[in-house]
């Protein structure tokens, strides 16, 4: 009990001190656990608001379709009404192949289903705004009215006539906008689509004026909702072509507006997490001396090496956790915009599941682990009285490059005895460039892709809400990627600068001026990103190629060599700020501080 | 004194650290000239000043107040960069905790103002190689500081500021962190550049290398409190100092 | 000196010249100053008190330094009892510190002055031993005799500082009073005939 209060005294005094740290741990995790709750939350949400939106419009558990324009269609479709496994139907009605004007001339392919105006038992459309359909009045689905941004009392031209839109509605019977049209015309594919209703007359009237194509439907509820691919071959032989859309096909369908924002979350959560992982390991490495002096005060006094590693891990695990709490909290509020781009559901998305819990929390663990394990490692092994001393870490000798810095210019012998002093931060700062560059390229590609609009021929008029989707989210995990990074970079500089201070002053006492020194340092960070880039753009390609559609085009070379480009200058803009802070340091000051 | 043959001259030198309430006068209204070729000592109790002096006239800080000249040429006015080169060209730094680069050999730590300097690396190379001789360490060239003596690691900095043949070698408290032995070393390279006509002015709170100096300041306060010619004194016969005279 | 001639003398016996150079050996510079004839003047002065015997080497003239010299058996005896002896010189910090507390009751002059002089004079006797230490090649066993002066002088001068800050501060009004100073001066008295004890011993 005593030992568990010191941990949690201990844990609490060096947070305080140590605001920053924890600060941008939080940061990071956070961000990191939110993406990856986000990604993994999106199916589940789109599944659950699918489902919310069945139970509030009585959805069919089956559709049968026909393109076929004969007369044995109706009787075909109504022999299916009385099968046994039915419990109860709606139809056959019919639905009418067209195209919608709005006044702003947005020209869009649209279906038109005529109902009953007094709506029956099954497939009872949400009415969300105005009123059901009415004699010369349509009823537009929402997410395609929303699309369009038309409301009630706005006028439509459907089919060269003009219609006043009288309600809003949202159904379970289609999936979501675009793609209400289930099949095309006689049975055929079908492009982009919205849905529209009206009356029976209505419907038929624009059939026959213009000689529209029509697709006949009924709506299926069966004994066994479950049951409906058994249900599909026990009724597929007959004489004609029927289509049947099952309820799960409907919900699976609506799943594909998200196909490009899952990979970009998920693998997104992966890349943030590693960034975070990097700075923070960069920052506990710039207290290395500091903690390892700790832990010997801590042994001297008699902690047993098990509390002192307690004390690091849980320092790091507490803050992570939270962060996973506020993550998850982010997500949480989030998961409604990203899941459910369109507006054709309706209802909650509840707290996220148990599994996306567990796989954030193993996340934000991991990071914690990560970054407090070498300090933690260091900080064991140190022997108590080598700890007190002070030693500071002792760099490596590499007699090569003393040889081949001191055959270089001043700034460039600082910054590549700075860069050989600490090699695993090189490497770390590395990796953030590199990671910086796989967003940069998977961004500029991704905008390269030729995008198909939801409007009457790929018109982009109405814009590809899948496409968009994915390239909002690609901006924002991209925008928070290279956040972290420029964050890094400012922290890998700064502890450079303040771990070789001592060095710095040495160099300054024997002539180095103050703008040599600074531009060693901007250099000291600069040389690992140059590797950082070259890996980095292939990577991205890489994985960009992985995760889009096999048609997928790159962006040109040019382009993503610019990026390359700006990255670099980015970061030496970036360390120089910190560079030229600490170059403006006192010599004595560092000088006496370290003889002290 | 001729102004000409004075390396380091300073004029109602003052340099305060802090501020209001908690402002503290580290250097007071001091005076000095340090002729060429003198070996000069300022002694006195810790936080006296005289550190921060050795820091002024090293233009590694700036005064509050007053004038610091080097060579004929004042330096408090200097910018960083002038006098960043004033010191590669003039001042050579020797420190109480030695200040070497740990992961570079003795050799490219004497090489390193060299560099610095803009030299190339052959001249710099054969330099650390004369010096390295002269301070007895020949035979270390190529190892590190840490498997280096505190003694030698002192003498591979004497060595270094004596890279770019300084005008004024600034010790401060080079023997701090030395035992007898090691400090006896020191002292006979000191001993050795005095007499070959090298200004030094060192800073310490160690008699014997007071001792060892021409002349003594010391310092309390920030403040001169006394200066004493300790070189042409007669020699009054050693053997008086152990009774065995008479 | 008389104590180190016998001793050096309980090897074997010597002529008078060995024993000096040996002497100026071991002393190294500090031994420079010695009178040539005081090696004689101690030996006489040991013969007539019967602590060494002269032996005159046979066939040769009578010189003063052809002498042979050896102990007696008392001399044997003193040299046991002198390396068994533990006495130690007593520092001699007395006088001076006399010295300021009467200029500063007479205000004949400044303490501090008096310190500062003092301290000028121990500085440039440790900057002779200091030269004279880097002037004596390495291995030389007067090294350590001079390293012996230059800590002492190293303590005296640490006391010199000591008095310095405590002198410094006297101005202090409430140190002023005259009865105090009596009574200082009074405790002081003691120390003066044991000091002068020393003095005349030595």
């Amino acid at each position: 009990m005593g030992s568990l209060v010191l941990v949690v005294r201990l844990v609490l005094a060096d947070v305080r001190r140590h605001r920053a740290q924890a600060a941008m741990l939080l940061l990071a995790v956070t961000i990191a656990t939110a993406t990856l709750a986000l990604g993994l939350s999106l199916s589940g949400a789109s599944r659950t608001l699918y489902e919310q939106t069945r139970a509030a419009t009585a959805g069919p558990d089956v559709v049968a379709l026909s393109g076929d324009t004969s007369p044995a269609v109706t009787s075909a479709l109504s022999e299916l009404a009385e099968a046994p496994e039915v419990a109860g139907h709606h139809g056959p009605y019919r639905i009418v192949y067209a195209d919608l004007t709005t006044r702003g001339s947005v020209t869009s392919p649209v279906v038109v289903h005529g109902f009953a105006e007094k709506p029956g038992a099954l497939n009872r459309p949400l009415v969300t705004s105005g009123q059901w359909v009415r004699s010369g009045g349509a009823v537009l689905e929402r997410g395609f009215a929303t699309a369009l941004g038309v409301g009630v009392g706005d006028q439509v031209t459907i089919a060269g006539r003009p219609y006043p839109v009288v309600g809003i509605a949202v159904t379970a019977a289609t999936s979501i906008y675009p793609w209400a049209a289930q099949i095309g015309p006689g049975g055929g594919p079908s492009d982009y689509t919205g849905l529209a209703w009206m009356t029976r007359q209505d419907a038929r009237t624009l059939a026959s004026s213009q000689d529209r194509p029509v697709t006949t439907a009924v709506d299926l509820k069966l004994r066994d909702p479950a049951a409906t691919e058994a249900f599909r071959e026990a009724h597929r032989d007959s004489d004609v072509r029927i289509n049947f859309h099952s309820w799960q096909l409907n919900a699976e369908q609506d799943t594909v507006i998200l196909r490009g924002t899952q990979p970009i979350l998920v693998l997104g959560s992966w890349l943030l997490s590693f960034l975070a992982v990097t700075g923070v390991a960069a920052l506990a490495a710039g207290r290395a001396v500091q903690q390892t002096r700790r832990a010997g005060l801590l042994k001297a006094v008699g902690a047993t090496p098990g509390l002192i590693g307690a004390v690091l891990l849980t320092e790091y695990l507490a803050v992570a956790l939270l962060a996973d709490v506020l993550g998850l909290v982010i997500a949480r509020l989030t998961v409604p915009v990203v899941a459910s781009p369109t507006a054709s559901r309706i209802g909650d998305i509840g707290g996220p599941s148990g599994p996306v819990i567990a796989a954030t929390t193993l996340l934000a663990v991991a990071v914690a682990v990560l970054s407090a394990l070498r300090p933690t490692l260091r900080a064991l092994r140190t022997a108590t009285v080598t700890a007190l001393a002070d030693t500071a870490h002792r760099p490596r000798r590499r007699p090569w490059l003393a040889a081949l810095s001191a055959l270089l210019p001043t700034p460039f012998l600082l910054g590549l005895r700075l860069t050989a002093r600490r090699p695993g931060r090189a490497a770390l700062q590395a990796c953030s460039t590199a990671t910086t560059l796989i967003a940069l390229t998977g961004l500029l590609s991704l905008s390269a892709q030729p995008s198909r609009g939801y409007g009457l021929n790929g018109s982009s008029a109405l814009p590809n809400l899948r496409d968009e989707n994915a390239g909002h989210l690609l901006i924002a995990v991209s925008a928070l990627l290279i956040a972290l990074a420029v964050v890094n970079t400012i922290t890998f500089t700064w502890t450079t600068a303040m771990e070789a201070r001592t060095s710095m002053a040495i160099a300054r006492a024997l002539g180095a001026t103050p703008g040599q020194v600074s531009a060693g340092l901007s250099i000291a960070q600069l040389l690992p990103c140059l590797p950082g880039t070259v890996i980095g753009v292939p990577l991205g390609i890489g994985v960009f190629s992985a995760f889009s559609a096999r048609n997928a085009v790159l962006a040109p070379f040019s382009t993503m060599f610019i990026a390359a480009l700006a990255t670099l200058l980015v970061t030496v803009a970036l360390t120089a700020l910190p560079a030229r802070l600490a170059a403006r340091r006192s010599v004595a000051q560092a000088l006496s501080a370290e003889a002290a | 004194m001729n102004e000409s043959s004075a390396v380091v001259r300073v004029r109602g030198l003052v340099k305060e650290h802090g501020q209001g309430e908690s402002r503290v006068r580290a250097v007071d209204e001091v005076d000095l000239e340090v002729p060429e070729g003198q070996m000069l000592a300022v002694m006195g109790p810790s936080g006296c000043g005289k550190s921060t002096l050795l820091h002024l006239l090293g233009g590694l800080e700036r005064p509050t107040r007053g004038e610091v000249w080097l060579a004929g040429q004042r330096i408090d006015t200097l910018g960083e960069r002038a006098l960043a080169r004033m010191r590669r060209r003039s001042v050579g730094f020797v420190f109480q905790a030695f200040h070497l680069v740990e992961e570079l050999s003795a050799a490219e730590n004497v090489e390193l103002p060299a560099l610095l300097a803009g030299r190339s690396l052959r001249e710099a190379r054969r330099r650390a190689g004369v010096l390295l001789e002269r301070v007895g360490l020949a035979g270390r060239a190529r190892h590190l500081p840490s498997e280096l003596s505190g003694g030698q690691r002192q003498r591979v900095a004497i060595a270094r500021a004596l890279a770019n043949q300084p005008l004024v070698v600034l010790a401060d408290e080079p023997t701090g962190n030395l035992d007898s032995a090691a400090t006896l070393d020191v002292l006979r390279i000191f001993e050795e550049l005095r007499s070959a006509g090298q200004t030094l002015v060192i800073v310490t709170h160690d008699e014997r290398v007071a001792a060892t100096s021409d002349r003594l300041v010391s310092m309390r306060d920030g403040m001169f409190v006394d200066d004493t010619r300790l070189a042409g004194s007669h020699p009054r016969g050693l053997g008086g100092l152990i009774g065995l005279e008479g | 000196m008389q104590d180190a001639v016998l001793a050096m003398l309980a090897k074997e016996p010597s002529h008078g010249y060995v024993l000096r150079a040996r002497l100026r050996q071991s002393l190294g510079p500090l031994g420079e100053s010695m009178n040539p004839g005081q090696i004689y003047v101690t030996l006489s002065r040991l013969e007539k008190a019967g602590l060494v015997v002269c032996e005159r080497a046979d066939g040769l003239p009578e010189r003063p330094d052809r002498k042979v010299y050896a102990l007696t058996p008392a001399g044997q005896q003193r040299v046991t009892a002198w390396l068994t002896e533990v006495g130690w010189p007593k520092p001699d910090q007395a006088e001076f510190h006399l010295k300021l507390v009467a200029a500063a009751a007479a205000r004949l002059a400044d303490p501090v002055e008096l310190v500062a002089a003092q301290r000028r004079e121990l500085l440039r006797r440790l900057r002779e031993v200091q030269q004279a230490i880097l002037a004596e090649p390495a291995g030389s066993k007067a090294l350590l005799l001079l390293e012996g002066v230059v800590l002492r002088l190293q303590a005296d001068l640490r006391w010199l500082e000591a008095c310095e800050r405590a002198w410094s501060g006297a101005d202090d009004p409430r140190v002023d009073d005259s009865r105090v100073d009596d009574s200082r001066a009074d405790d002081l008295r003691a120390n003066d005939l044991r000091a002068d004890d020393r003095v005349e011993g030595a």
